[in-house]
């Protein structure tokens, strides 16, 4: 019972991360129709950045997030203007995106190759091996702050979704473009926004993960994938949607030590995503609109 | 208010108008008429800027329309009502219609305006949470009328508001556009049921495979002996 409860918030405290992580890719794949490839590329990059903030400034990881917040929107919308803005909107367009998306990807990871090499990196801050007892576990520090960071996020965004006219416009343009301009909306502007909104939670997800895991500049590859799960398990509709994929692939990988050797739970959310696939297309809870 | 001058507009390589012109003076209730196809939704999509117009010109008071991008129409009072509704399904009635006020000018006074839609249709006001794509289709068209209400348009468009709709209803949306025009506001209207809008409307443009075959009051064109023959089964 103390071990299942221990893994419980294991996977739990997991998910907060994974939620954050998959959201900027659900938040631009519902709104514009593409699959953005870049997006393992800026989680690295964030990563790197932190990482730099921390050894030449000793900016702390959570305390550049807003850094990383404001420098990742404007890489999105850099990228936008530069790039995305001239690919065709909806199926003529997909080939296109990904090829354009993926060779952006692979420009961030060889320029960092290029200024930080191939070698390991970890941000070693002061309160790396603390940790506080949950429930008769051993929890760390850092994976807590992750979580809250993440959850703050998580409802900020959504607020900004329900509460505010932006937030409105990009649910409505989501469903709807064409009406959109109708009722006045700059549905480009939109898009604009939307991608550099999309690759902030990016950058968060990135900073975030610095402080969780040692990286490289390959970094970013299984998180892609990972928040591609997340978004096939739990549809686009909502943060609820999001929040359940995150949920079910946390569970899934951290209870499938009791199943698989440890090198192989990474492989789970693959498994996973094939069966949810072949048996519900649609995903787990159905719902592929952003509401 | 609204000129348009002998315009031109293309689908690909498909000639949809051929000069079209045609009027409609400040408190008019114009209605444009046809057969399906006949160019009558490309003309109010051309008004409202959502497709580009290859040759001639749209003038709104007298200033050059066709120059203003058409997310900024809404914001000088140009208002469409699209063919099929064209709602948020996802988002709640309430939304729907906030959105409509989303240019300047109207967002100042969206409160006011969102009071007299819900005057004008109270069931809005009864389903303002519920999802707008769970709404019947009377429904969803009294909340397309109102999302467009919503950016206090001067010249109101209405796509087809009356199709698909039971009888009833649509008798009560034709009540619904007369008190429209009858509160001073200018309407272009295009509708397939020829009897119905011309029973409402001042004067009426009749268009056949992008040209406009025939205008007149809609008293003249309701005695017409070719509209009776060909639109009214007489």
């Amino acid at each position: 019972m103390g071990e299942f409860t221990t893994l419980a918030i294991s996977a739990v405290l997991l998910a907060g991360f994974y939620a954050a992580m998959a959201y900027g890719l659900g938040l631009i794949y519902g709104v514009l129709r593409i699959v953005n490839l870049a997006h393992g590329g800026i989680i690295m990059a964030a990563a790197y950045l932190a990482w730099q903030l921390f050894e030449r400034f000793r900016i702390d990881p959570f305390l550049a997030i807003p850094i990383a917040l404001v420098v990742f929107f404007g890489v999105g919308v850099v990228i936008y203007l530069g790039l995305v803005r001239f690919i065709p909107r909806g199926p003529a367009g997909a080939v296109q995106s990904l090829l354009l998306l993926f060779g952006v990807w692979l420009i961030i990871r060889n320029a960092a190759y290029l200024l930080f090499t191939g070698n390991e990196q970890v941000i070693q801050t002061s309160y790396a091996t603390s940790s506080v007892t949950i429930l008769g576990g051993g929890f760390s520090v850092t994976r807590i702050a992750v979580f809250g960071v993440a959850i703050v996020a998580l409802l900020g965004l959504h607020l900004l979704l329900t509460r505010t006219y932006l937030g409105k416009a990009i649910r409505a343009v989501a469903q709807n473009p064409d009406s959109c301009t109708l009722a006045g909306i700059n549905v480009e502007r939109v898009y604009l926004l939307t991608f550099g909104l999309g690759t902030a939670l990016a950058g968060l997800a990135g900073v975030l993960a610095s402080t969780l895991f040692a990286f490289t500049p390959s970094f970013g590859a299984g998180e892609l994938l990972k928040s591609f799960v997340i978004i096939v398990l739990g549809g686009l509709g909502s943060i609820i949607g999001i929040a359940l994929g995150a949920l079910v692939l946390a569970f899934a990988e951290v209870f499938a030590v009791y199943v698989v050797p440890p090198y192989l739970t990474s492989a789970v959310g693959f498994v996973l995503l094939v069966v949810v696939l072949v048996l519900r297309p649609g995903g787990l809870f159905g719902q592929r609109v952003l509401r | 208010m609204l000129e348009i001058r002998d315009i031109d507009v293309f689908y690909g390589d498909a000639q949809a108008l051929h000069g079209v012109s045609l009027t409609v003076d400040e408190g008019e209730l114009v209605t444009l008429l046809g057969a399906n196809g006949a160019g009558k939704t490309t003309t109010l999509r051309a008004v409202a800027g959502v497709r580009p117009v290859t040759r001639g010109e749209l003038r709104f008071d007298g200033a050059p329309l066709h120059t203003i991008p058409a997310h900024r129409r809404p914001g000088m009072g140009i208002a469409l009502v699209p063919e099929g509704r064209d709602l948020w399904p996802q988002l709640t009635v309430r939304e729907n219609l906030e959105l409509g006020a989303y240019s300047r000018p109207a967002r100042a006074r969206r409160a006011t305006t969102l009071a007299e839609v819900y005057a004008r249709f109270p069931v809005l006001e009864k389903r303002s949470r519920q999802l707008a794509g769970s709404m019947s289709g009377g429904e969803q068209q009294m909340v397309a009328i109102g999302r467009a209400l919503m950016s206090r348009p001067r010249l109101l468009m209405m796509d087809e508001p009356s199709l698909g709709l039971a009888p009833v209803v649509v008798t009560a949306m034709f009540a619904a556009i007369r008190q429209l025009h009858a509160a001073g506001l200018t309407i272009l209207l295009v509708e397939q049921n020829l009897a119905r809008a011309l029973e409402v409307a001042d004067r009426g443009y009749v268009i056949e495979t992008g040209h406009v075959a025939l205008t007149g009051t809609a008293d003249a064109l309701l005695t017409d002996p070719a509209v009776r023959t060909a639109y009214l089964g007489l």
